[in-house]
């Protein structure tokens, strides 16, 4: 007899567009990948069913970052939804240091 | 017993303004900024006439001691690697109000190098009406492509600035008096603790 694994949405999900943020009204699965939220996302958005956030027709959220926390104290696991904040470096996959700004490496000079 | 130092990096939109609401916090203030005081950043920023074209920590300096009657320590240079300890190494929080890309990747450098210095990162959308306020363990940052983008190029989301530079104040405080680090995002009417 096959295992069951115990699977199904567990997080929530909180979405931040034009000054506006509310939480997805129903639990999505924390594993979900980015694409797939921004789809969510975006047929929530025009049918209004994200309370707190107006309605907003064909959404472009492709320029929108998803951060996942995992569940913590008192915070179930959570994605949030948001647009960009500037200024961010991550590591390069070339020399390691916070340089890289997804084109080209402040430190080695790498380019993608 | 001898005051924390609190480093804010940046004395823009966030920086300076957060100097202002973080006055009363239990802890010496240092701000770091290599800019000077432009027309264009007195309907944004915690700048006056009276500053204009002298240095931006110079000028917050000043307005601090007559204003208020507080002395902050004015650091009128550009973070760069030779002078990161110089200028970090004596601190217990650092608050990243920075917005260049090199800078940032400086102060998230030191903070891997001295695990016991404490750094905030205090980010904008472009668009102004999205804030995070997150200590460095809960931050991720986002790329950008090339170029700078500019947050703020009139005074319109000065109370929203504002806003962002008081939450960040509340926090450094609560880990001050309290040792606890929650991370925040903010937009204009939503405040929501993110870790």
């Amino acid at each position: 007899m096959a295992e069951i694994v115990p699977y199904g949405p567990n997080a929530r999900l909180n979405v931040t567009i034009n000054g506006q943020n509310g939480d997805y009204p129903d639990l999505v699965d924390f594993e979900m990948d980015d694409g797939a939220v921004k789809t969510v996302v975006q047929e929530a958005l025009q049918s209004g069913y994200i309370p707190g956030i107006d309605a907003v027709e064909g959404a472009n959220l492709d320029d929108f970052v998803v951060d996942r926390f995992p569940a913590a104290d008192d915070l179930p696991p959570r994605l949030m939804l948001r647009p960009k904040t500037p200024f961010g470096l991550g590591r390069c996959p070339s020399c390691g240091y916070y340089g890289f700004n997804g084109v080209e490496c402040f430190d080695c000079g790498y380019r993608r | 017993m001898s005051l924390p130092t609190v480093t804010i990096v940046g004395a823009g939109a966030l920086g300076s303004n957060l100097a202002m609401i973080g006055r009363n916090l239990p802890a010496k203030l240092q701000v770091l900024d290599f800019d000077r005081v432009e027309s264009k950043n007195i309907s944004s920023q915690f700048h006056t006439y009276m500053g204009l074209g002298k240095n931006k920590v110079v000028a917050l300096q000043a307005a601090m001691r007559g204003l208020f009657k507080v002395k902050i320590e004015a650091r009128p240079v550009r973070l760069v690697e030779d002078n990161l300890k110089e200028m970090l190494g004596m601190s217990s929080v650092v608050i990243d109000c920075t917005d260049n890309y090199e800078s940032r990747a400086l102060i998230q450098r030191y903070a891997e190098w001295h695990g016991n210095v404490q750094i905030l990162h205090c980010c904008l959308s472009a668009g102004g009406d999205l804030a995070r306020v997150v200590w460095t363990e809960h931050f991720s940052p986002d790329y950008e492509g090339e170029g700078d983008v500019a947050t703020c190029e009139d005074g319109r989301n000065l109370p929203f600035h504002v806003q962002a530079a008081a939450l960040a104040a509340q926090i450094v405080q609560r880990y001050l008096e309290e040792g606890e680090k929650f991370s925040w995002q903010l937009t204009p009417y939503h405040v929501l603790r993110i870790a």
